[in-house]
């Protein structure tokens, strides 16, 4: 049984011969095919090259599109770097503050290099391995596009004291985020990550995220044509998870390590696909034995839930992680199977 | 929202804390500023401080340290120091404020980190406990930190990182300090989001002091100073 077989079956509820594992390795990718990252996260090619890398390395059930939200900040105006140990970061924003929205321009996707690279990755991921590999893109929602647009200060100031700017700004990137993801999803995306910022409970009050994010979050979700998970970003998401629950074109549920997955199993019923596992932190400076025992600790927590896709929690896997530690997600994976 | 301070059912020092302590956690400003330039009419700016906004802030602190921290109400605290800082320091009288100011210190993020907004409520904070600040901004190279602090006379070099990888930068400016022999007398303070999820970090990179929050900062500070003055007694 093959990766898309696997994923597939899960979404029908049919047996598969393995649980499904996945790590975000899009980093990753680069360190195998010894890529400067430059080229790595403007070369669509080099970038897919990467991930065909990791697969025949690791052979994870999903690959991943590029990750790197500074790319979208980038694409509004702002000023990029690339990094040599990790994605390209953001060192000035387009815009210093709300009042400079009205004069800024929406980046056309199918013309701005960056958006552009990222739906170039995507599609040649998509031509090469999805009748075998799932591939999943990741963008962000409405409400967390501005921190990247305007820095994370000024859009904290105007979500908390500034609400009727903020609901403006955020309504405004509607269309800009409908048209991105589902623009991924018909490009062969299996499902499309959205991190959630400013509905996550170590970012935001539960107020805001309820009377702010929430109905903007629904009102965007709702123009989709394929299925999104929710990511945690890196605090626990579970707080808030009711409030996330019934979102349109929720498909599924990437949670923290220190969110309980039984309460989350609990709170939502049985239908979403929760994703849970070890923290990058621990594939980075844990032994293989403690990555390989944590997984098979998370498997028999939901030895029961068919529809659980063992994933690291947090972002995307370090530069350094040890392979073997990464290696020792699959063996548990398949040990854990062969041992039922 | 204001109080009635004056009348008899006037609130208690405490009650008023905790007054401060609950619009900051629901992160209105208004509310708290309202209720802090009303005791300020009373009382004046530097007992505003004094007695209410200081430990208020110590209260907050130690309350949403932990998993119901949220950057919103830190951001808030934050903001209700600085419009006070502000509005104290505009007040006729205000350079009658006695207490001496602390440093000066210097702060930035490391080369590569772009991330502000901690470093600047760690500065608020520390200006709310009367330090002297020179705040170099984002990315700054190793060499500009020290270059400052000499030129300034600051004890203590403040470093924020936001992702590990930049905090691993923080090693060059260990290693600058180091080889210019001022290890001792110059003290680094490191902090940041990644410092919180990775215990063990802050000595990994080279730190002298960390703190839990930006709450917590003063007291590392306060700490990191003495030790400086010591360090350079013993050489001397």
């Amino acid at each position: 049984m093959h990766s898309a077989m696997r994923f597939a079956n899960l979404l029908r509820d049919q047996p598969t011969d393995r649980r499904l594992f996945t790590l975000v390795l899009s980093l990753y990718g680069a360190r195998l095919t010894a890529c400067p990252l430059d080229q790595h996260y403007t070369d669509p090619l080099a970038y897919a090259r990467g991930q065909s890398a990791v697969r025949e390395t690791f052979q994870p059930d999903v690959l991943f599109a590029p990750v790197a939200v500074a790319l979208i900040g980038a694409a509004f105006g702002g000023r990029l770097r690339y990094l040599t140990s990790n994605a390209p970061t953001l060192a000035q924003p387009a815009i210093e503050s709300a009042g400079e929205w009205q004069d800024l321009n929406i980046p056309d996707p199918e013309r701005q290099p960056h958006l552009v690279f990222v739906r170039e990755a995507l599609r040649r991921m998509v031509a090469e391995h999805r009748d075998q590999v799932p591939v999943a893109a990741l963008f962000l929602t409405p409400v967390d596009i501005p921190m990247l647009v305007m820095g994370m200060d000024a859009w904290m100031d105007t979500v908390l004291f500034d609400r009727p700017a903020a609901q403006r700004i955020a309504r405004s990137l509607i269309p800009f985020f409908v048209t991105m993801t589902n623009g991924y999803l018909d490009d062969g995306a299996a499902y499309v990550i959205l991190p959630c910022a400013f509905a996550s409970p170590g970012i935001v009050p539960r107020t805001i995220a309820e009377q702010f994010s929430r109905p903007i979050m629904a009102e965007a979700l709702a123009q989709l044509r394929g299925p999104v998970a929710l990511h945690h970003l890196d605090p626990p998401l579970l707080p808030h998870l009711d409030l996330l629950a019934d979102l349109p074109a929720v498909g599924g549920f990437s949670l923290a390590s220190a969110d309980s997955l039984s309460q989350a199993r609990t709170l939502l019923g049985r239908q979403p696909i929760l994703l849970g596992g070890p923290e990058v932190r621990l594939l980075r400076q844990g032994t293989s034995g403690e990555v390989e025992a944590t997984c098979r600790a998370v498997l028999e927590d939901r030895r029961d839930d068919p529809r659980f896709i063992l994933c690291n929690s947090g972002a995307d896997l370090w530069l350094d992680t040890p392979p073997e530690n990464i290696h020792a997600v699959r063996r548990a994976v398949e040990s854990w199977a062969s041992e039922r | 929202m204001s109080l009635e301070l004056c009348n008899e059912t006037a609130p208690t020092l405490a009650q008023v804390r905790q007054s401060l302590v609950s619009l900051i956690k629901q992160a209105d400003r208004a509310g708290a500023n309202a209720l802090l330039n009303s005791w300020a009419a009373h009382h004046g700016y530097e007992q505003v401080f004094k007695e209410l906004l200081e430990p208020a802030l110590i209260g907050i602190g130690e309350s949403i340290t932990g998993e119901k921290h949220t950057l919103a109400q830190a951001y808030v605290a934050a903001k209700v120091a600085e419009d006070m800082l502000t509005r104290a320091v505009n007040q006729p009288g205000a350079s009658d404020h006695d207490e001496p100011a602390k440093g000066p210190v210097v702060l930035g993020n490391p080369e590569g980190d772009f991330h502000a907004l901690g470093r600047r409520m760690v500065a608020t904070m520390l200006r709310s406990k009367g330090w002297l600040i020179h705040d170099l901004g984002n990315d700054v190279p190793a060499e500009e930190f020290i270059g400052q602090a000499l030129a300034t006379g600051a004890r203590i070099i403040g470093v924020s990182a936001m992702t590990m990888t930049t905090a691993q930068g923080i090693r060059a400016l260990r290693q600058e300090i180091d080889a210019r022999g001022l290890r001792g007398r110059i003290q680094l303070a490191v902090g940041g989001a990644v410092f919180l999820v990775m215990p063990g970090l802050a000595e990994d990179v080279g730190g002298d002091g960390t703190a839990s929050s930006m709450f917590a900062a003063p007291a590392l500070f306060d700490r990191l100073w003495q030790a400086s003055l010591q360090a350079e007694l013993s050489h001397a």
